[in-house]
This record gives C-alpha cells, sequence and structure tokens, in this order.
C-alpha cells in the first residue's frame, strides 16, 4: 500500500504523515473527583432521609419502614413552637439586617465618613468569630449579671436590658449578621458607575436622597440575594439561641434537635432525622433561590464613564451622626460581648458588688492545660485549621477544574451539587457523617460475609475495623467540616479561576499541551495565590466552626468548638471563657496574617 | 451677560508630593444663549473642568460663578455642594438610571424641587415631546437605543429649566452613522430651546459644527479660544493648527521674514509663506511649514509655489481620493476628485495657505 499524504487516505491506512486520531479517553482523575465529590455529599443527605422513614434507630434490630418518626414531632408542640421561632427569628434578622447593612456599604464605600480605614477589618469580625462565643459574650457582659448589667445596675439602680427575651435574640442576631449584608451590598455597589449617583447629585439630590432614590434601589438585586441569605442563616442559628435561649426556654429547630437527644433517654436517631428533613425542605429551596438571585445580581452594573474618577461624596452636616450610628453599632456587636469574654476568662468570679481588680487570675487557662482533653482540643483546632485547611483548599481545586471550561452535564451537576451541604446546618452535618461512619462500616461487613469467601473475608478482618476507626479519628472531622464548607471554598477557588484569561491555557493547548499539562504548567500556577487566599480564609472558618462537631465529639476528636458546646452545657463557665478567648485568639492571628498580606477578605 | 465664570482655576489631583496638577489656571466665560466647546487631546483637563464646574471635583483655588452667584471660592474655602448648583449635566455614558422609567428619569429633578405630581407630569411630558420621546414615557432605558438614551439624558438635565446645560462627551458613545444625526438634532435643538451649553468634546469636527466658541486646552492651559472659523483658518499655535484639522506638516527653513510674510525653503524649493503666531519665523532657523491637506493642489506642469514629489499611493475615499506623495523623508496629502496616475507631479501651496510657526 503506497504511502499518501492525502488526510483522508492516511486516516483510513493509520499511517502517514499525520498522527493518528485518537477516541477520546476517559478522563480517570476527572472521575474519580465527581464520583467521591458525589457520595461525600449525597451519602450522608441520603441516610438521614433513610434514617427518617424508620420506626427506630438503623442499628435497632426491630426497625421497620413507617411514618411514626414524623407523627411524633409534628404530634410536639414544642416542634411547632421552635419552627415557628425559627421562621420569626429569621424574618426579624433579615428586617435588621438588610437596611443596616445596604447602609453601611454606602456609607463606607461611597461616602467620606471618618474612620473608613480602620473600621472596614472590624466589620468583618462578626463573621468570623462562632455565634457560640459571641451568644456566651452577650451571656458576660450583658446577662442578669454580666459586666455591663452590673455596672448599669450600680449607675441606674436597675438594669435596662433582658438579654434573654426572644425580641433581644432577634436583635442581636439581627446585629451581628449585619456584616453578611454588607460584604454584598458594598461589593455590588463597588461594580456599580458612580455616574449615576453623580447625575442624581447634578439633579439636585443630597446626600441620602442620592442612597435611598438611587444607590439602594440600583442594587436592590443584591440586597434580595443578601436578604434570602440572612433569612436562611436566621433559620439554621444554632449557638445563639442554645446560649441565650435556654434560660427563658426559647428553642429553635436547631435547638430542638439538639435537646431531642436528651428528650427521650435513647438515642432516638429517627426523630432527629425527622426534624433534619423538615429543616432541609425549608433550607434547600432558599439555597436554589439565592442561586438564582445570585445570576440576576448583576443585573444593574453599569460601565463606568471613561477616566470617571470617583470623589467620596460630602455627608456635611451628616457625618458625625452617621459616624455615631455606626460607633453604637461597633459598640453592641464587637466590643460589649469580645470585651466581656476577655474580662471573665481573667476573673475568678463575677456578680453584684464584686471589685474587678480583687479577682483577676490566670488560674483559667492553668486549669485548661492540666486537662488533657481541652490541650488536645486546641491542638486539633490549630492542626485542622492549618493541615485541614490545605487539604481541603486541594480538594475544592480538584472540584473546581473538574468544572473548569467543560460545559457538559457533569458540571451542571457539580453546580448544584456543591450547594446541597450550602442547605444543611452544620450541626446536622455532623450528625449525618456520625450516621455515615456508624453505618457504612456494618452495611459493608454485612455485604461481606454475604460473599462468604478469603478475600472477603480478610477484608472483614482488617479493613472494616479500619474503617471504624475513622470515626474516633480527626479524619471524619475533617471530611465534615469539608463538605459543610463546599459551597463556600468552591466560590473562593472558582473566583480566581475565572481571572485566568481562556487565551493563555488555549495558547498552551496550542503549542501542544495536553489538558493536564495546561492544569499543571498554566492554570494552577496562574491561581497560586488565589488557592493561599482561600487556604487562609478555610482556615479562618475552621477555627469559626463549631455545630459540626458536636456529635462527632469523642477523645481524640475534640475541636474548640464542641467543647465549648459541652461545656457549656456542663455549666463550667470559666473554662468556656477561657477556650472562647483561645478562640478569638487564634481568629484574630489569622484576620491579622489576612490583613498583613493584603488577602482580599470577601469578593 | 455671563451665565458661567471660570477664573484662574487650579485643580490637582492628589496632595502633597504625589500631587499632579491638572487644571493650570484656566478662566472662561460662557455667555447667556451661547454653546461653547471646550475642545482638547485626552489628558488636557477638560473633563476636569466641566466636572469642576458641577461639583463633583474638587479645586485646589481659583473662583467659579453661575450667574451672580458665587459656587467655589479656593480662598474662601467655600464650595457648594453640586446638588446645591442647579446645573444640568449630560454624562458621556448617559448615567440613566436603570430602575426608574424614562418618565421617573426626567421627573425625579423636578420631584426634588418639590413640585407637585399634577404640576409634574405636564412639564415632563413637554420636554420629552420637544425632544421627540413623546411615545416612550413608559419604557425603561435598556429598552431604549442608543441615540433615545441620550434623548432622555439631555431631557433629565434640561427638565427644571438650569442656567447652564452641561454636556460631557455626548455624542462618543454613538456609532459612526448615528453621530452626524444626533449631531444636528443637537445643534438645533440649542438653537431651537435658546440654550446657554458648555460640552466636552475630543473631536473637532463635532466642536466646530455644534459650538458658537471654542476653548482649546492643551495640557491644563487654554491654549487659544474663538469661533470655529478663526479657529481653523487663523491659528496662532503650531499646536492649534494642528489640532484644529488634517494637515502636512514639512521640515522647512526660513530664509527671509517680511512682516506677515515669510520665504521658506522646503525641499529645496523657495516658497512664499505666512507667518503666524509671535515667537517663532526668525531666519535662518529650522521651523515646521504646514497646510491644509484640502488646500495642496496638484498637477503636472511647473508652479510658482510648489514643490514637485512622486506619487506613493492613492487611497479611494467614496468622494474622492487621498493621494501621498513621498520622496526621502518629505511625504505630503493631497486630495484629487480622480484617481492619479503613477509619476511625478507638482504640489501647488498658496502662500496664505502656507503657514510657518
Amino acid at each position: 500500500m503506497p504511502t499518501s499524504t492525502m488526510p483522508l487516505e492516511s486516516k483510513d491506512a493509520g499511517a502517514g504523515s499525520l498522527p493518528a486520531v485518537r477516541a477520546p479517553r476517559f478522563n480517570w482523575a476527572r472521575g474519580l473527583v465527581v464520583l467521591l465529590t458525589c457520595v461525600a455529599i449525597f451519602l450522608p443527605l441520603y441516610l438521614v432521609f433513610y434514617q427518617s422513614f424508620l420506626t427506630a434507630p438503623f442499628f435497632m434490630p426491630d426497625k421497620m419502614i413507617g411514618l411514626d418518626a414524623y407523627r411524633f414531632i409534628f404530634d410536639d408542640s414544642d416542634f411547632w413552637l421552635a419552627f415557628k421561632n425559627g421562621l420569626v427569628l429569621a424574618g426579624g434578622l433579615a428586617a435588621i439586617a438588610v437596611p443596616l447593612g445596604g447602609m453601611l456599604a454606602f456609607l463606607m464605600v461611597r461616602t467620606d465618613l471618618p474612620g473608613r480605614g480602620w473600621i472596614a477589618p472590624l466589620l468583618l469580625v462578626p463573621i468570623f468569630v462562632s455565634p457560640m462565643v459571641m451568644g456566651f459574650g452577650y451571656v458576660v457582659s450583658m446577662g442578669p449579671v454580666g459586666f455591663y448589667s452590673t455596672w448599669a445596675h450600680d449607675l441606674l439602680g436597675f438594669v435596662p436590658w433582658n438579654v434573654y427575651s426572644f425580641t433581644s435574640i432577634v436583635v442581636i442576631a439581627g446585629l451581628t449578621h449585619v456584616p453578611h449584608v454588607y460584604l454584598y451590598a458594598s461589593s455590588a455597589l463597588k461594580s456599580l458607575g458612580s455616574d449615576v449617583e453623580e447625575a442624581a447629585r447634578v439633579s439636585g439630590a443630597s446626600p441620602w436622597q442620592v442612597m435611598f432614590n438611587v444607590s439602594l434601589p440600583m442594587i436592590m438585586p443584591a440586597l434580595a440575594y443578601a436578604g434570602v441569605l440572612v433569612f436562611f442563616l436566621g433559620f439554621e442559628v444554632f449557638g445563639l439561641v442554645l446560649v441565650l435561649g435556654d434560660p427563658e426556654g426559647h428553642l429553635v429547630l436547631a435547638t430542638y434537635l439538639y435537646k431531642l437527644t436528651n428528650k427521650l433517654g435513647t438515642p432516638s436517631y429517627h426523630l432527629m432525622a425527622a426534624v433534619a428533613v423538615c429543616l432541609v425542605a425549608v433550607t434547600l429551596p432558599l439555597v436554589m433561590l439565592q442561586r438564582w438571585l445570585l445570576k440576576s445580581a448583576n443585573k444593574y452594573v453599569s460601565i463606568k464613564g471613561k477616566g470617571a474618577r470617583q470623589k467620596p461624596l460630602a455627608l456635611g452636616k451628616w457625618k458625625w451622626m452617621a459616624f455615631a450610628v455606626l460607633g453604637v453599632w461597633l459598640l453592641v456587636t464587637i466590643v460589649l460581648p469580645l470585651s466581656g469574654i476577655v474580662l471573665r476568662s481573667f476573673v475568678q468570679y463575677w456578680g453584684e458588688g464584686v471589685k474587678l481588680a480583687d479577682v483577676l487570675t490566670l488560674q483559667h487557662f492553668r486549669d485548661i492545660f492540666a486537662q488533657p482533653s481541652l490541650v488536645r482540643g486546641i491542638v486539633n483546632t490549630v492542626l485542622i485549621g492549618v493541615i485541614g485547611g490545605a487539604l481541603a483548599v486541594a480538594c475544592y481545586t480538584a472540584i473546581a477544574l473538574a468544572m473548569h471550561r467543560k460545559n457538559d452535564g457533569i458540571t451542571r451537576l457539580l453546580d448544584y451539587s456543591v450547594l446541597v451541604p450550602r442547605a444543611v446546618p452544620g450541626l446536622l452535618a455532623g450528625l449525618s457523617f456520625l450516621w455515615v461512619f456508624l453505618f457504612v462500616p456494618s452495611w459493608l461487613d454485612g455485604m461481606l460475609h454475604g460473599m462468604d469467601n478469603s478475600v472477603a473475608a480478610w477484608l472483614s478482618e482488617h479493613f472494616i475495623p479500619a474503617l471504624r476507626q475513622l470515626r474516633s479519628t480527626i479524619f471524619a472531622l475533617w471530611l465534615a467540616y469539608s463538605v459543610v464548607w463546599l459551597a463556600y471554598g468552591m466560590r473562593l477557588v472558582s473566583t480566581s479561576l475565572l481571572q485566568v484569561g481562556p487565551e493563555l491555557e488555549e495558547a498552551a493547548r496550542a503549542v501542544g499541551a495536553s489538558r493536564g499539562r495546561v492544569t499543571r504548567d498554566v492554570t494552577l500556577p496562574l491561581i497560586k495565590f488565589g488557592m493561599l487566599g482561600a487556604w487562609l480564609m478555610v482556615f479562618l472558618i475552621f477555627e469559626r466552626e463549631y455545630s459540626t462537631g458536636v456529635y462527632l465529639l469523642s477523645p481524640g476528636t475534640e475541636v474548640i468548638g464542641a467543647m465549648l458546646v459541652s461545656l457549656w452545657a456542663g455549666g463550667s463557665t470559666d473554662l468556656v471563657a477561657a477556650l472562647s478567648f483561645i478562640n478569638i485568639t487564634l481568629v484574630a492571628i489569622g484576620l491579622g496574617i489576612a490583613l498583613r498580606f493584603g488577602v482580599k477578605l470577601h469578593n | 451677560m455671563n451665565v458661567l465664570t471660570v477664573n484662574d482655576l487650579h485643580l490637582d489631583y492628589g496632595h502633597g508630593a504625589t500631587a499632579n496638577p491638572i487644571l493650570k489656571g484656566v478662566s472662561m466665560h460662557l455667555q447667556r444663549g451661547e454653546v461653547v466647546a471646550l475642545l482638547g487631546p485626552s489628558g488636557s483637563g477638560k473633563t476636569t473642568l466641566l466636572r469642576a464646574v458641577a461639583g463633583l471635583e474638587s479645586p485646589k483655588s481659583g473662583t467659579i460663578d453661575i450667574g451672580e452667584r458665587r459656587v467655589f471660592d479656593g480662598s474662601k474655602k467655600l464650595e457648594l455642594p453640586a446638588e446645591a448648583r442647579n446645573l444640568g449635566l449630560v454624562f458621556q455614558s448617559y448615567a440613566l438610571w436603570p430602575h426608574k422609567t424614562v418618565f421617573d428619569n426626567v421627573a425625579y429633578g423636578l420631584k426634588l424641587r418639590k413640585m407637585t405630581a399634577r404640576d409634574i407630569e405636564p412639564k415632563v411630558r413637554e420636554v420629552l415631546a420637544q425632544l421627540g420621546l413623546g411615545h416612550l414615557g413608559e419604557r425603561f432605558p435598556h429598552q431604549l437605543s442608543g441615540g433615545q438614551q441620550q434623548r432622555v439624558a439631555i431631557a433629565r438635565a434640561l427638565v427644571y429649566n438650569p442656567p447652564v446645560i452641561l454636556l460631557d462627551e455626548p455624542l462618543s458613545n454613538l456609532d459612526a452613522k448615528l453621530r452626524e444625526e444626533a449631531r444636528a438634532f443637537l445643534r438645533e435643538l440649542i438653537v431651537r430651546l435658546g440654550l446657554s451649553a458648555l460640552m466636552v468634546t475630543h473631536d473637532q469636527a463635532e466642536a466646530m459644527a455644534i459650538s458658537d466658541r471654542i476653548l482649546l486646552l492643551n495640557n491644563g492651559k487654554i491654549e487659544q479660544q474663538g469661533t470655529p472659523q478663526s479657529m481653523y483658518e487663523s491659528p496662532d499655535t503650531l499646536f492649534t493648527a494642528e489640532f484644529m484639522g488634517s494637515n502636512n506638516r514639512l521640515p522647512a527653513r526660513v530664509v527671509a521674514r517680511n512682516g506677515g510674510t515669510a520665504r521658506v525653503q522646503v525641499e529645496g524649493m523657495a516658497l512664499n509663506a505666512t507667518a503666524r503666531g509671535t515667537g517663532a519665523s526668525n531666519p535662518d532657523v529650522d521651523a515646521s511649514a504646514l497646510i491644509r491637506v484640502e488646500e495642496v493642489r496638484i498637477g503636472r506642469t511647473p508652479v510658482d509655489n510648489g514643490i514637485q514629489l512622486p506619487l506613493s499611493t492613492c487611497m479611494y475615499l467614496g468622494d474622492r481620493w487621498e493621494c501621498l506623495f513621498k520622496h526621502g523623508n518629505s511625504s505630503v496629502r493631497a486630495y484629487s476628485k480622480h484617481r492619479v496616475d503613477p509619476g511625478n507631479y507638482w504640489l501647488e501651496m498658496p502662500a496664505e495657505k502656507l503657514w510657518v510657526f
């Protein structure tokens, strides 16, 4: 057969000057990433659903398929109370946080408000401090015998507030969620051309009229998104209500779920699962609504006029009033609770008529370092933040790369899948992972026994016990943390991936690099700094996390967040104060590093 | 009567050591019913001057008066905020509020002036009708074409009868075809309504077409000002001459000078030329000779005041040909009615149209 250079013939002959055309190979790396991601997301959720339709915990021999669990909780008046409270809390929280956050964003981004430089990082503090710590801070500073309450009592003869009332809880939750709205509102305002505001000023509008008539209406899509987000966050609030709602018995769904453990005395997994399904039934639609709103959030973004250098809007006589409003917010949301914790961790006890100088002590910290489980908790918290954070970012990057520049069904599947864990509150996620680590080994074991051959027997003898062991290692906790924060981490990584121009990768393909090489040689080096920033953010989030570890807490998996919940239940205020102080310190170090290296704390 | 007076205005971007002077002492005035164009290359400070008048930039020193009212005085630290100046401003990007309908966009300025809804309605309808937008009141800005958006922006600036209307590159966001129509529309509108307008543009043709008077800015200072005709036909400086039209610039040597006329050596030929400006063109000095492209006449036969160059190439422009004649470092462009065959040509440069600076 004579060789020919005609493309058609050479293809037929399978030889010639052109390289043979290869059939597209299956991308194993991508397949593995997609499979593991889907298992990590859907297996725990599936178990929750499965468990909710059983009449007893899954490990009981007498379990049956049935709706008993739902019947029980729907008959429980506490459930309906908690559900109603949850809705009121979420609604009230959004009603407080959205207007305040929007105004704050306008003041910070557009006006000549004094002190904007140092206020900006402070605004983010409530996002990175655990709500458990915040709640505790309010108890020790403004509770009936808190520092500021006793001082107010000395001055006025009475305490003008009651932090345990449901109204106070709503107000506190609202104020601590203002930064979430602020973040979205301010980034929307920054991308909004200032010419529309200048047009209003030239037409004769004062700064306040500009804000209410132009700026805020124009970022309405972003505000709507932030509103749904904080409503959703309000529905999941756990730590604040656990701490502040306990004395007067205010329940929301998450605390109702937590208290169910103790309600019947025996593990009532089927009831918890039923509550969990009810919770997810509300949050999942909210998450999908958020996704839809986010798409339309940039609707009004207009192109800035050529060379429009932005001059901050002069507030004039309103300047100091705006500053005072902001100052009050900072005082109530950050200074009061955090200073309360710092004070409480250095005093022996506190109450009416106690002098601060008499009771200063370092004893609580000595107590902490004398208890191996607490020391382990601190070490684990640092480890899970530093090493676990790095591993999590590596995983998020792998998933993001599996979706990168591939517009197919699998990408769309992942796109929606990564949002699902967002709808599962941390407390629930911890619980479902506990079930995964209890259920999967026994299920596999049963299957291996059924196979009845030597390999299966060996596996059953060696592999299954190792799998069972996983539950009490920090790996279990890391997995739960990473899945809970999947959506957040993915956003961090994909933001930097989006900044890589497609032509840079296409150029590498054109000079002959394979897909894998392009990723290694072009894409990854370009997003290196984005990944480092993401690592720091994930560190901060993992230091803050508390609810996910609650059900996974066992000797070896202690972390500060979960320890706080269990110590608080045990009533050891001194240790809670000192641990909270350590937690705040860790977060402050992380924030300090982030600010030092100019990591963008939000986008 | 002056509706706008700017006196010795200085403006820096940044402060202290990093201060970057943008306006270096600009003075100007605008009379009632007059249209003045601020013309200049990018970075000359024309938009900054407009924004300073509107109150959107803070000058360092100087004064700005609108009518009888002083709105900025650097020495007295007086600076009225933008909303108190009662001016109309048309943005380059139009800056229409996307969440308001066309009607509400236009009505907003009246609402801020505490007019009742009953008074606003006919006023807005009247302005929209004047601009040919009568039927579009209920639409949102994104439902309009570029030309319609521009008219809404103008209507919004006109509706409360400001003493001066400021236009920041009003035509630059339109595509080339639409721009010529809009230019005629804008000029006609200004004349019909008797507006006093200050317009920023970087396009000299646009400036000449629309305005009664042009202020040419160069590097933060006013280079020259005058009517479009005087700016085009008798520029005082090389910068003005070069900015206002398409030119041939030829290396020349001044041989002799006699009042307003000069004898120059170009391409080995001695030519009669007109001396312009003040400082330049002493004898025996290298200078630049400038002639507008449309003033060069192409011929086969020798002429008195001309040079001989071979044809390099011809470009077809539709209504005429633009021909490039080139030899060594000298090149001359000229227009021709017909296609020009290759070969050597005589290029006649009338003495009154050949300028040396």
